[in-house]
């Protein structure tokens, strides 16, 4: 076992672990935040995208005692304070962007990444940006929608 | 899926890395770990140990030597590969090849160091690193090698790496000239079903004073068109013949053929991205 040290939506965490767990068992088995989804465990769909050091990454695809000295954020991290809806999900929810949901998670990781760290995106863009998160449900139009309209709402705040 | 159980060994220089490689056998380099990971879960892969080089800070340096040559260390993301200013400005084809890899996060995470190591017949950098005519420097705790990447990859997920070995650093001399890096994929983060990165520069009077292509996901490994090369050097642009060239220089291709594409099918794609690149390049036209 080895001990990881690692900071999840601002608090702190130390835990043994077996160096096989992957980092997205971890998250959500060791710690049970289960915001964070598993997809395909093959690297492809981005359901278990999570911000690493403020960018995304997948965490099926890394191992948890990799992640020692990492400062994370997962879906939980969202809200600005409880009960109260960050300007990812109330755009998702409010351009209908999701159906079952199960792709969610990694899409508004995603948003968070994309909208603060990129000049106005054209739908282009967005899709392009997007490219390692799979939705079965919704034909990402909405999505788009969604990405657009948190993009504005971010901006909006920035005036 | 989880991959068998293995003991981890974090180093924090890369003498030290190079310390647990020599002294575990059955050891494995975890880099980026985008390739990696998926093996160690399919347990196509089962290494007795893993040594992790994510925290060694030397080996995600970029320097431009006074000789020209970029010095692009192993642990350098394709995100990196491309936002960094050095490599940007003299290697621009480098950083448009990291743009086609995979996807936004898949890029933050897997490195240059890796991608060479993984060998992969389809793996977007290395046809550009051979018309680049890069090297690899490949350390053991006892010594040090430079390898040029053509001789670095053996065959499909084959380089020369040794047991104990490691790739440290990614050698790359300067090129500005023009060029072009394309992929062709089903799906833009898919591996390639063909590849082409080709660099051409002309003289003021129009005659082709260097040109070099290379391509991928065609054979077992990528590879330079040297034919087409000889072909084209020394010729006024306006009068080169690119069908009459590219059709023989094609024809003893024996592409791969797997899920993404047959053999006659990546051949037919290779030839029509070799003549629309290559006409571009010999007009002169700038990359975007
Ligand atoms: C969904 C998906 C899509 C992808 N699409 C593309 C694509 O379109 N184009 C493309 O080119 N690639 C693609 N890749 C592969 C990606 O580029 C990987 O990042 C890269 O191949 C491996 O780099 P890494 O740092 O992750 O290496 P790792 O996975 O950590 O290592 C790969 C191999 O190299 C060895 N190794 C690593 N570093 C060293 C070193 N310094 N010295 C010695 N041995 C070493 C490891 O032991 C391992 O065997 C894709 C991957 C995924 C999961
Ligand atoms: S579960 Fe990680 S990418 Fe699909
Ligand atoms: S909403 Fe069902 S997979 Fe995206």
């Amino acid at each position: 076992m080895v001990t990881v040290n690692l900071k999840i939506n601002g608090k702190q965490y130390s835990e043994e672990t077996e160096p096989r767990m992957l980092l997205v068992h971890f998250i959500r088995d060791v710690l049970k935040l289960k915001g964070t989804h598993i997809g395909c465990d093959t690297g492809h769909c981005g359901a278990c995208t999570i911000l690493w050091d403020g960018k995304p990454v997948k965490s099926c695809q890394i191992l948890a005692v990799q992640a020692e000295g990492a400062n994370i954020m997962t879906v939980e991290g969202l809200e600005p304070e409880e009960g109260k809806l960050s300007i990812e999900q109330e755009s998702f929810r409010e351009n209908f962007a999701q159906q079952c949901g199960y792709c969610t998670p990694g899409f508004l990781m995603m948003t968070r990444y994309l909208i603060r760290n990129n000049e106005e995106m054209t739908r282009e863009e967005i899709r392009e940006k997007l490219h390692g998160n799979y939705c079965m449900c919704t034909g990402y139009q909405q999505i788009v929608d969604a990405v657009q309209d948190a993009q504005r709402k971010y901006f909006a705040t920035k005036k | 899926m989880y991959p068998k159980s293995f003991e981890y060994l974090r180093a924090k220089s890369v003498d030290q890395a190079l310390q647990y490689l020599k002294e575990n056998e059955g050891s494995r380099v975890i880099a980026g770990g985008q390739s990696l990971v998926p093996m160690l879960k399919s347990r196509l892969y089962q290494p007795t140990v893993l040594v992790d080089i994510n925290f060694i800070p030397e080996l995600r340096e970029v320097k431009l030597e006074s000789n020209g040559d970029l010095r692009i260390g192993a642990m350098v993301t394709h995100y990196d590969v491309i936002e960094n200013s050095i490599i940007r400005e003299n290697a621009p084809i480098l950083s448009s090849t990291a743009e086609n890899i995979a996807d936004v996060q898949i890029r933050n995470r897997g490195t240059i160091g890796g991608s060479i190591c993984e060998a992969d017949p389809s793996a977007d950098y290395l046809p550009t690193l051979m018309a680049l005519d890069a090297r690899v420097v490949l350390k053991t705790s006892e010594s040090t090698r430079e390898v040029k990447v053509e001789d670095f990859i053996q065959g499909p997920f084959e380089t020369v790496v040794e047991d104990g070995e490691m790739l440290v650093e990614v050698m790359v001399p300067s090129n500005k000239s023009n060029y072009r890096v394309e992929k062709y994929a089903r799906r833009k983060a898919d591996f390639a079903i063909a590849s082409v990165a080709a660099i051409v520069s002309l003289s003021k009077d129009g005659k082709v004073t260097d040109a070099r292509v290379a391509t991928g996901a065609q054979q077992d490994k990528p590879h330079r068109l040297r034919e087409i090369e000889t072909a084209l050097k020394g010729k006024p642009s306006k009068s080169v013949d690119l069908e009459s060239i590219i059709g023989p220089a094609t024809e003893e291709l024996e592409p791969l053929d797997d899920l993404h594409g047959g053999p006659e099918y990546r051949k037919y794609v290779l030839r029509g991205m070799l003549s629309r690149i290559l006409g571009d390049l010999l007009s002169g036209k700038e990359a975007r």
